[in-house]
């Protein structure tokens, strides 16, 4: 298979601590990987080192072989690389269509263009397309702000499809979404994986949830991995129990 | 009735022009945080701008144009470069305090280096008095009413309606997203400058004829806009816009009906009423920021 994302050996030091002390992992393409581990494991800053976010004092990160630590969040993000946030962030004066067109736009060209442009540019039938497809069409014209948190959990997913990413790395997609509309986000994930082929990287504090959706799951603990597998080896795992299953 | 009528088409009239600066204000505080004191000053300076330039020689509509050009350089980019962007980094009200400095600076220099007198300034728009109704309406009140429609609905269209509207909606909403999803954050941050800046020349060109240019006029305008920013809501474009017009209003009923002397009472009465008992404003919505 098709390597997608490398990563390899990545550290990040704040001051004295070592948040993530050198983590190797590979993404193949296709697949859906899950990474989970108790809180302040290094989850949230190895996501942000993958994404440019922070740039790590050791290791390399690389998407499709090529070298990209470091690189902009813009940059990979028109490299076929997007993300959703544990903390909300779409544009809450914004409705949900504009919110989708957006994010799907390359954000380039003169002014000139930008003002006289299709105010859609050329977006509006794909956005239509993921409203439907998360199930938003109701909601449509609404400003983003105005939505409850499960749905603007839902638009910040669909935000992150619209401009067609080959890696997808969604963090806590399932924080705060009640049970229903879990299930739906986690069956449109699933239809989105096999329909684009994408490819996701979930952090996830809701063990059900990793363990029925991900392919692989990875599992952090004190920023180094402690075991990588299929969700079944994970849980029979003697030192995962340990660390963050077994109670 | 007919004395009412007049008082209100003057008094929108006016209100435009604080709606127009107002705007300009919350403008600049959606996507830099700047709270621009100096905001007075700023509608004050472009008068002086033209009367230099057609002193120069150029004609009325040139002085105008080259105004507008002037405005947009040293109130739109030499202010967010040599001024915001450097104080900025050091919080919200060291920034504050630099644009009240930066007022004094305005207002101390147009006095030493133009003149302390009041200077006439042409009018954009002939004052012919027109019956209607019985009423008597001023051509200029129309005037300047209809510029500073037009202005506000220019700059909707522009907000909402257009790509890059949205991108700028976008930047001061939510700069980290923006960012990552590649939208030019600083351009956009300019791009409200470079507006804010063509609002208070617009506003110049409007007000000065009415109330002459001189070094102190920004004063009350800049106080006059705070208030309208306030009281429609400070997160607001059609906040500043109902404020402005409001303050017009309220301010030339005041002075008829209760007393002249009170007049500039009246408007600060209308903020304390306001940020008593509605404090995200009229149309404003409550925002959180941690400091």
């Amino acid at each position: 298979m098709k390597k997608v994302l490398q990563v390899s050996g990545v550290t990040k030091r704040f001051g004295g601590i070592t948040a993530v002390g050198g983590v190797s992992f590979d993404v193949f393409e296709g697949e859906i990987l899950g990474i989970i581990g108790p809180n302040g494991c290094g989850k949230s800053t190895l996501f942000n080192c993958i994404l440019g976010q922070l740039m790590p004092n050791e290791g390399s990160v690389k998407l499709d072989g090529r070298d990209v630590t470091g690189m902009r969040p813009c940059d990979l993000n028109r490299l076929g690389v997007s993300r959703t946030f544990q903390l909300l962030q779409v544009f809450p004066q914004l409705t949900v269509r504009e919110n989708l067109i957006l994010s799907g736009q390359e954000h380039q060209g003169s002014m000139a263009g930008r003002l006289f442009g299709r105010r859609d540019a050329g977006l509006g039938a794909e956005a239509d397309k993921m409203i439907g497809f998360f199930n938003l069409g109701h909601l449509a014209g609404e400003k983003a702000g105005g939505l409850s948190y499960g749905q603007q959990k839902l638009l910040d997913a669909a935000m992150a499809f619209m401009a067609g990413p080959r890696l997808v790395l969604l963090d806590e997609p399932a924080g705060g979404v009640n049970l229903t509309m879990l299930e739906s986000l986690k069956e449109r994930l699933r239809a989105i994986n096999a329909e684009q082929g994408a490819t996701f990287v979930v952090i996830e504090h809701n063990m059900e949830f990793v363990m029925s959706l991900c392919t692989r799951v990875l599992v952090l603990a004190e920023g180094r991995v402690l075991a990588m597998g299929t969700p079944a080896e994970v849980r029979a795992n003697p030192e995962v129990v340990e660390a963050y299953l077994g109670h | 009735m007919s004395t009412l009528i007049n008082l209100i088409i003057s008094g929108l009239a006016t209100g435009s022009i604080y709606a127009l600066v107002a705007i300009g204000f919350t403008l600049l505080w959606q996507t830099s945080q700047t709270i621009n004191f100096a905001q007075g000053e700023f509608v004050m300076l472009p008068a002086f701008f033209m009367l230099a330039a057609m002193n120069a020689g150029f004609p009325f509509w040139a002085a105008i144009l080259i105004g507008m050009a002037l405005s947009m350089l040293i109130l739109g980019v030499a202010f967010k470069r040599m001024l915001v962007d450097p104080m900025l980094k050091h919080g919200v009200l060291p920034l504050a305090i630099a644009t009240m400095a930066l007022s004094l600076a305005m207002k101390e220099s147009v006095k030493q280096f133009y003149s302390a007198e009041a200077q006439p300034f042409p009018s954009l728009i002939p004052s012919i008095d027109l019956h209607v109704l019985g009423a008597v309406v001023s051509t200029q009140s129309l005037g300047v009413l209809a510029v500073g429609i037009g202005a506000v609905v220019a700059l909707q269209f522009l907000l909402t309606r257009t790509s890059v509207g949205h991108q700028m909606q976008a930047t001061a909403q939510n700069p980290t997203t923006a960012r990552i999803l590649g939208i030019p954050v600083e351009r956009m941050i300019m791009y409200s400058f470079l507006i804010n800046a063509g609002l208070v020349a617009i506003a110049s060109v409007l007000v000065t004829p009415l109330y002459l240019a001189k070094f102190t006029s920004g004063e009350t305008l800049g106080l006059a806009a705070f208030i309208a920013a306030i009281v429609g809501g400070f997160n607001q474009v059609r906040g500043a816009i109902v404020g402005g017009l409001l303050l017009g209003v309220v301010d030339n009923l005041a002075a008829t009906y209760i007393s002249t002397q009170y007049r500039a009472a009246v408007p600060l009465m209308l903020l304390i009423a306001v940020i008593l008992f509605r404090p995200q404003g009229l149309l404003g919505s409550a925002e959180e920021r941690t400091v």
